[in-house]
């Protein structure tokens, strides 16, 4: 090797160097995530018999996901009770964010204030999930509160096991994700640009809507990534507060490989897959992060 | 006319303005001129009504308004850091006021087009209306903080520091144009500042606001040639002030005997303007004070002189266009000469003992 040519390579090395940093986080997400989700692709289309899998090619699967009630079924259930979930968070969690990112000027007891929002989190996901049945059941606190006072005669009964125990386990879980975001946003809103649109004669109704909401926008988009993003690959809720009466399409992955359908398995995951993409694409339309952040 | 009387704000224990009292006219250019921490953000704070005094009243043309809400005023604030909206263009910045008012609102796209356009044109701004806020520089900010304001013509317009985050060429520029849209409009404009040269500068009338208390209201040229008190005095940052006592007619600061102006028998603090002093060798027979050079600082037009005198920093002015700079040597003695009539004597209560032969002198 010529000096020159070393000198060269040492030169490119050194303007390059920088691209080091990323090495291992690169290394990482290839060999655990892009090398397992194209062979989760690649599993989609194998050969499935009861007890054995094969790797024939074949669309089988694919075409039994979309002729099925069953899964069909799952996958529209899955987006309404996404879409229940995430409205529900920001109509929730929205206020709370205004309330301690706007009127809590005090940065300490903001920090206090969105720290006690996670405090649900510091108990295991399980039985944070679990802890609603004594609370929902047909003699959980909730019905027993509510006969005490004489409010109901017979428990209600559909607070368990049902779809709507299902989203106010979801919504209570994660609702704060929505909360962070938002709340980091509004804080971020330098005072004086609320006090010059009041200067200007704005009411506060539409200070919130021409300033206040836009600015916090970025914040409502990703605090929507993370809602959607959990509540789509959700299973242990709803498996937990529904009885295994409503089936998700992470549910029916849990049962596919638990049943050893690993093709089966492979095509709802990736389905799952391409919606998260669709979705997290549409709400990355809404506002652009880049210019925002 | 707006009238403030015995304005007073609190900040729990510390007493951000004490009883602030002053009128402003119609169709005049007001400074206000204080040091950092005099209540001058405060007193256009409260005035704005972005914030409430403690006691006190303000009236707009016989109106109390203190208790108005800050669009009920009928005024404009144009702030520090120009709060424009971030995510809207020029053009919807400065159109916010004209369409989302609460009161009477432009409903009519037409009526604000041609409003907001009008404006943009009076600031400079033509041609950029469709840019983001991020787009633009700090100067044109300025100009669309200003147009958003004056676009819903209010009857004063408040501007906090306007100039303070502009560089020097920019600023000298605005400061022009602030007084040509003044004058287009004939809105009264109230200029909050903490430079002195702006203050002189730009107002018709400018208040010096020192410790929370309106030290000093009148015509720059009576401030600047008269100052009320040894404060504002010092806030002008225009004169040497000097320590002492009167002794045979004379005022002993340090051992000087310095000319006084007639009647001033009880004089406390003595002050010359720095461009009222001439260096010259310490044995000249004119010398009134002897001082050791430091350095000099080159200003373009003249050429300020810092030196070490009895008791303290003394700085001397010389405009070069009355004569060639001159080059002193670190550590070399000096003696400083002025004409007793340029001095000005104030009081143990730091008030100006008005003598009958003083320049400028009604």
């Amino acid at each position: 090797m010529s000096m020159q040519e070393t000198t060269q390579k040492s030169a490119l090395l050194k303007r390059n160097k920088k691209f080091a940093l990323l090495a291992p986080g690169v290394i990482w997400m290839m060999l655990f995530l892009v090398v397992p989700l194209c062979m989760m692709i690649y599993v989609s289309f194998w050969t499935q018999t009861t007890f054995s899998i094969s790797s024939d090619l074949t669309l089988k699967s694919w075409k039994t996901f979309f002729a099925s009630e069953t899964y069909f079924g799952a996958l529209i259930r899955t987006i309404r009770l996404w879409l229940i979930v995430l409205f529900l968070t920001f109509i929730i969690g929205y206020p709370a964010a205004l309330f301690i990112g706007q009127f809590v000027r005090n940065k300490t007891t903001q920090t206090v204030l969105l720290v006690a929002c996670v405090i649900p989190f510091w108990t295991s996901f399980l039985i944070r999930v679990l802890a609603w049945r004594p609370m929902l059941g047909k003699e959980g606190a909730i019905n027993i509160v509510l006969q005490k006072f004489g409010l109901i005669d017979a428990p209600i009964e559909v607070l368990l096991f049902t779809e709507l125990s299902v989203v106010i386990g979801m919504v209570q879980i994660y609702v704060v994700f929505m909360v962070g975001p938002i709340a980091f946003m509004l804080a971020r809103i330098d005072q004086s640009l609320i006090e010059a649109a009041r200067d200007l004669g704005a009411s506060s109704w539409t200070i919130f809507r021409k300033i206040i909401f836009p600015l916090s926008l970025p914040g409502v988009v990703v605090g929507a990534i993370f809602v959607s993003v959990m509540v789509l690959g959700e299973f242990a809720t709803a498996s937990a507060l529904s009885g295994r009466k409503v089936n998700l399409l992470g549910n029916i992955i849990v049962t596919q490989v638990g049943s050893l359908k690993w093709a089966f398995a492979a095509v709802i995951g990736v389905v799952l897959t391409a919606v998260m993409a669709v979705v997290i694409t549409l709400l990355l339309r809404v506002v652009d992060l880049r210019k925002e952040l | 006319m707006m009238e403030l009387e015995g304005l007073t704000k609190f900040y729990g224990e510390t007493c951000a303005l004490r009883g602030v009292s002053l009128t402003i006219e119609d169709d005049e250019y007001l400074t206000l001129l204080g040091p950092s921490g005099s209540g001058k953000s405060t007193l256009l704070r409260l005035i704005a009504g972005l914030e409430q005094p403690d006691s006190g009243s303000i009236r707009l043309n016989g109106e109390d308004i203190a208790s108005l809400p800050p669009h009920r005023r009928g005024l404009g604030i144009v702030q520090q850091n120009y709060a424009l909206f971030p995510h809207m263009t020029v053009f919807e910045n400065v159109a916010f006021g004209l369409r989302w008012r609460e009161e009477n609102p432009v409903t009519e796209e037409a009526e604000i087009t041609k409003r907001v356009d009008a404006m943009l044109d009076l600031v400079g701004l033509s041609g950029f209306e469709n840019r983001g806020v991020g787009q633009i520089s700090g100067g044109q900010k300025q100009r669309v903080s200003l147009a958003r304001t004056l676009v819903t013509e209010p009857r004063v317009c408040l501007l906090d520091e306007p100039l303070g985050a502009l560089d020097a060429n920019l600023r000298e520029r605005m400061t022009l144009e602030l007084r040509r849209i003044r004058d287009t409009l004939g809105v009264t404009f109230m200029h909050v500042t903490g430079n002195e040269h702006e203050a002189l500068g730009m107002g018709d009338r400018m208040i010096v606001l020192d410790g929370g208390a309106a030290v000093m209201i009148a015509p720059p040229e009576q401030v600047f040639d008269r100052p009320q008190t040894v404060r504002v005095a010092q806030v002008l940052n225009a004169y040497n002030i000097l320590q002492g006592r009167v002794h045979e007619g004379r005022f002993d600061h340090a051992g000087s005997m310095l000319p006084l102006p007639p009647n001033s028998e009880g004089a406390m603090h003595y002050a010359i303007r720095f461009d009222a002093a001439t260096l010259v060798p310490p044995d000249d027979p004119t010398a009134l004070i002897r001082a050791t050079f430091i350095t000099s600082e080159f200003t373009g037009g003249g050429v300020t002189y810092f030196l070490r005198g009895p008791d303290g920093v003394f700085e001397v002015e010389r405009h070069l266009s009355r004569a060639d700079p001159q080059v002193y040597k670190g550590g070399q003695e000096l003696g400083i000469s002025w004409a007793a009539t340029d001095a000005l004597a104030f009081d143990s209560d730091g008030e100006l003992i008005v003598s009958s032969n003083m320049r400028g002198a009604a």
